[in-house]
């Protein structure tokens, strides 16, 4: 058995085993740390937007950590909303927001935290909604495929295939785009195709209903799945009316 | 143009590792003066990992370049010493004389600008690195001159090739 | 003793890039033509960096000591002539008074300098191993033989070193802490990605004594029981890691490297890796980057020693910390301790360069005052303008003003002023300097520079960018301080990596202590150093003018005329405010006024 530790998050007292992260104790019991890199479909955190940072203080002594990547290793007192987190969260959100004019999110998050005033000076981008959290690389990376990648580094950093062109390693899941938390990955989809990353895919369909199963590239699979159980149902039916 | 020969020959001369990566698109750049697409690709397999992922580290080292550079490389270092002793200005007297910006080549071919980090010769700043040759304790009124030299010995060489 | 027994011609980047090797031929060709070598075993080394780089190339006839500055092969012949008697003068130092000196040591650059990570650099030939071993080299590699790791810790413990890529870290603690866990194989590694602009102590070190740094890496690892090592070093660097490779190769033929080590039962290989990006010399980027992945920083709140290079415990050292180690073996870590002061043991090297008179390499014992650097080591400040600041510690670092020159130089002396020591780049400047346009240097070095992982490092970088190019377009609004250190304070706690989080220190320290320059660009639309050409016009005084006519010269857009025994005049309309004028006159007579 892993050791447990009484840890005080916001006056609360919860228990955490040794290398928990903080953030997922804080979760469990009640306490939502706002993030907008983390996923629970990944084992690993990027760490990269710094919106869940917390103050902790052990020995006597206060710091500042991110709480997704930070483990529990000792007893410890967490504040998630002292008045030095919310101040550089809120220059955080407002640097996001105008990197993401367009994101519905981040402006919702920018009113929510109070910096929709005062930071008028900061430039915005011209568009886009894209806060490069890296959750589509991620996903991407997970699915085997790893079409996307981030580009460039420092200010210029995105997110694109390679040479911004078709990719050959692309098969259109959507994965992308569903991760993402500001839905800043455009595609398209008509009756019969799906573009995405520049790049257009034919799509599959139930053989028995229609519904989209998804483009030809991601599976060979006929049915979806509604369809495939009342198949598999059928098939046991017929077997138990022989015997 | 770069050979498929040459690219493979790069690429198999290391282990199929991924640690490799980075080291053998230095020697892309250093063969080719930049990173030819098939060569991503040859090496992608070689790697077994994706062209995304390779492409990534391309654009994220900045001494890698995807795009084919000049003949002549001017490389302007804007270390800090460089910078107070007016590296700037160096950059305004080659595009006077060149018509490009750092980061840029000209239409003909000849000539890549660069705006450089420290190149490590802070003591004689500001430093040009032309082709590999210092140019030191620079200043604007020498700028034209360096660019002539370049192209008065193309000039030759060309007339020399006629012959 | 005026006998010459080896001719020592410097030829670190510097004195290169300065037409070292052309020197180095024509005194060969010489000592053939005039028949020199015929008494004495005489021989021309190509050393590693001297020190003064700015007054090369530079010559050292040994053992007589004579020292001789900007050589030029037109040189050659008197230099060979003249190798028993008396000295070339007019090649010797020249002092302020105008007196001339023979020996290395007469020159204030030199005799105030303490060596012990360069002892070697400009006296061998970087190349041989046997001159690295008959000045003493190896010789802490093979009492290191002798010791239990422990023994080896110990030492290092006790000389005190700390890390001197800039945190500071103490050495000792981090081996033992690595030696500490039993998980194989463990990893060396040799920061050699010097990438701070105006610093290249690191990269001088590797030129001009490579076997220093190797030597270093086996004793540490034998200390934390690693079999591999490897060194890290920048493409840029390629006359470094020639020699490096050069010296790996002739220690593995004299079996140093290897299976057996000096003949014992402990085995090591090295191997160089060429490093890519200033973020690399974050150890978990640099890490990363070795592994073949994108230098990015790793988010985890884990240490290197336990699980770094390929997630196994991972000893990072820098290149002057891994080049002291040697020393410290040979004659003690007492010994070591006794340099320097309490927190910080030891010496520093120092790329002191910008507007200072001598410019270079220096080694000083820490505590040394930042004064005695730039006025005694380094003569001052270039035509005796005001001095106005001093950037030390790179992109990470901040402006020191003249109020705190009195403070010495240690790891942590700087730090309860924003600034800090750094891996030792030093960038004087005069009051032609303006400082919120040093402060967008670094910002905008960094926004290049930055891996733009994490939001506080690559969106405050980016803010910062454009509020300093609208200060310095005159376009700047009151509250932009105030944001600018709102940034910059976010950054400092909630960037992912040390990189980020001292990214603002340019820029808040250049607030905190020239504020009013900040104001003058904002509320006066005018920049003081006249750097800001939006902010700025030049004009002569017509009282110190001599009519030397330089600057009309200089000008580019021949916007200077004059005529002789009369003043000249800047023509506004024409002016570009290079400050090309300002440069090159020695009379200090071309002014600035707002515009």
């Amino acid at each position: 058995m892993a050791k447990t530790y009484d840890i005080v998050i916001d006056g609360k007292t919860c228990s955490a085993e040794h290398g928990e992260y903080l953030w997922d104790v804080a979760k469990r019991n009640g306490i939502e740390i706002p993030a907008l890199c983390r996923s629970e479909a990944f084992p690993e955190h990027r760490a990269s937007c710094r919106v869940c940072i917390v103050e902790v203080v052990a020995r006597g002594r206060s710091k500042v950590v991110t709480s997704c990547v930070y483990p529990i290793e000792g007893e410890c007192e967490v504040h998630t909303n002292s008045p030095r987190i919310l101040q550089n969260r809120k220059v955080l959100i407002a640097l996001l927001a105008a990197r993401a004019p367009e994101s519905d999110l981040m402006a919702a998050m920018a009113s929510h935290m109070g910096a929709s005033e005062g930071y008028e000076r900061l430039e915005p981008l011209d568009a886009g909604k894209c806060i490069l959290c890296g959750l589509c690389v991620q996903a991407c990376e997970s699915m085997g495929t790893g079409a996307i990648s981030t580009v460039n580094r420092g200010v210029d950093k995105e997110i694109n295939t390679p040479y911004g062109a078709a990719s050959d390693d692309c098969i259109g899941c959507l994965s992308c785009a569903n991760v993402c938390p500001t839905d800043s990955i455009p595609f398209m989809e008509d009756s019969m195709t799906r573009t995405i990353w520049n790049q257009t895919f034919e799509l599959s369909r139930c053989k028995e209903c229609g519904r989209v199963l998804g483009t030809q590239q991601m599976s060979d699979v006929e049915l979806c799945d509604a369809c495939r159980r009342k198949a598999i149902a059928n098939e046991l039916a017929e077997t138990y009316r022989f015997v | 143009m770069v050979s498929d020969e040459e690219v493979i020959q790069i690429v198999q001369s290391y282990p199929a590792e991924r640690r490799y990566a980075l080291a053998a698109m230095q020697d892309m750049q250093h063969a080719f003066n930049y990173i030819p697409e098939k060569g991503l690709h040859c090496l992608a397999k070689h790697l077994k990992c994706g062209v995304a992922q390779l492409y990534s580290m391309a654009t994220f080292y900045k001494a890698l370049s995807l795009k084919p550079k000049g003949k002549h490389i001017i490389k302007i270092c804007n270390g800090t010493a460089c910078h107070i002793r007016g590296s700037v200005n160096l950059a305004t007297g080659l595009k006077r004389e060149l018509g490009i910006d750092p980061g840029e080549t000209t239409e003909d071919g000849m000539f890549s600008v660069e705006m450089v980090n420290c190149l490590g010769s802070c003591a004689l700043a500001p430093v040009m690195l032309v082709d590999g040759t210092y140019h030191n304790k620079l200043k604007l009124e020498d700028v034209p001159g360096i660019v002539e030299r370049y192209r008065l010995a193309d000039a030759e060489e060309g007339e020399a090739g006629n012959d | 003793m005026t006998r010459t027994e080896r001719i020592l011609v410097c030829c670190g980047t510097g004195c290169i890039a300065n037409g070292a090797y052309e020197v180095a031929r024509a005194l060969e060709e010489q000592i053939a033509a005039q028949g020199a070598n015929a008494q004495v075993d005489l021989k021309v080394c190509r050393t590693g960096c001297s020190g003064e780089c700015e007054q090369g190339p530079l010559v050292r006839l040994m053992p007589r000591d004579t020292m001789y500055y900007k050589v030029k092969p037109a040189d050659a012949p008197v230099i060979i002539a003249s190798l028993e008697g008396d000295p070339v003068t007019k090649l010797l130092y020249r002092d302020e008074q105008g007196v001339r000196h023979e020996h290395q040591a007469d020159n204030p650059f030199y005799g105030l300098q303490h060596k012990v990570v360069l002892k070697d650099v400009g006296i061998i030939d970087p190349l041989s191993l046997k001159e690295y071993k008959a000045a003493g080299g190896y010789e802490g590699l093979a009492r290191a033989l002798t010791m239990t790791p422990d023994e080896i810790i110990d030492e290092v413990e006790k000389s005190g070193l700390r890390g001197k890529g800039g945190a500071g870290f103490p050495a000792g603690r981090k081996w033992r802490s690595a030696a500490s866990y039993d998980v194989w194989p463990k990893y060396i590694v040799c920061n050699g990605d010097e990438g701070d602009p105006g610093a290249f102590m690191d990269g001088s070190t590797m030129e001009g004594s490579p076997h220093a740094v190797i030597e270093g890496m086996i004793i540490g690892a034998l200390a934390i029981g690693a079999e591999t090592g490897v060194l890290y070093i920048r493409d840029e660097y390629a006359l470094a890691r020639e020699h490096i490779q050069r010296a790996i190769d002739d220690a593995y033929a004299a079996g140093i490297l290897g299976e057996h080590i000096m003949g014992s039962d402990h085995k090591l290989d090295l191997s160089i890796v060429r490093g890519g990006a200033f973020v690399c010399g974050e150890s978990t980027a640099l890490m990363n980057s070795i592994e073949g992945k994108v230098g990015e920083p790793r988010p985890k709140y884990i240490r290197s020693v336990q699980s770094g290079l390929f997630e196994k415990p991972t000893v990072l050292n820098n290149v002057e910390t891994l080049a002291s180690i040697p020393t410290i073996l040979a004659h003690g870590g007492e010994e070591y301790a006794k340099l320097g002061t309490e927190k910080s043991k030891g010496t520093k090297v120092f790329a002191m360069v910008g507007k200072v008179k001598h410019t270079g390499l220096v080694e000083v014992p820490m505590g040394t005052t930042l004064r005695t650097l730039i006025y005694d080591i380094g003569g001052g400040i270039i035509k005796d303008r005001p001095f106005k600041a001093i950037q030390t510690g790179g992109p990470s670092g901040g402006c020191i003003p003249e109020s705190l020159l009195d403070l010495p130089v240690g790891f942590d002396t700087l730090v309860e002023y924003g600034a800090m020591m750094g891996s030792g780049g030093m960038i004087v400047m005069d009051d032609c300097s303006c400082m919120v346009e040093v402060a967008r240097y670094y910002i905008d070095f960094l926004c290049e520079e930055s891996c733009g992982k994490c939001t506080p490092c690559r969106e405050g970088l980016r803010q910062m960018r454009y509020i300093l190019n609208e200060i310095c377009e005159g376009r700047g609004k009151e509250g932009d301080v105030e944001l600018l250190e709102e940034i910059g304070h976010m950054m400092q706690v909630a960037s992912l990596c040390a990189l980020g989080r001292t990214a603002p220190n340019p820029v808040l320290t250049t607030i905190k202590f020239f504020r009013e320059e900040y104001e003058e660009h904002i509320g006066e639309h005018r920049c003081p150093a006249g750097v800001c050409a939006a902010l700025t016009r030049f004009a002569i005084n017509p009282q110190a003018c001599k009519s030397c006519g330089m600057c009309a010269k200089a000008c580019p857009t021949e916007a200077i005329s004059g005529e002789r025994k009369q003043p000249y005049s800047i023509e506004p309309a024409a002016c570009i405010a290079c400050g090309s004028c300002r440069e090159v006159c020695n009379f200090n007579a071309v002014l600035t006024e707002g515009r």
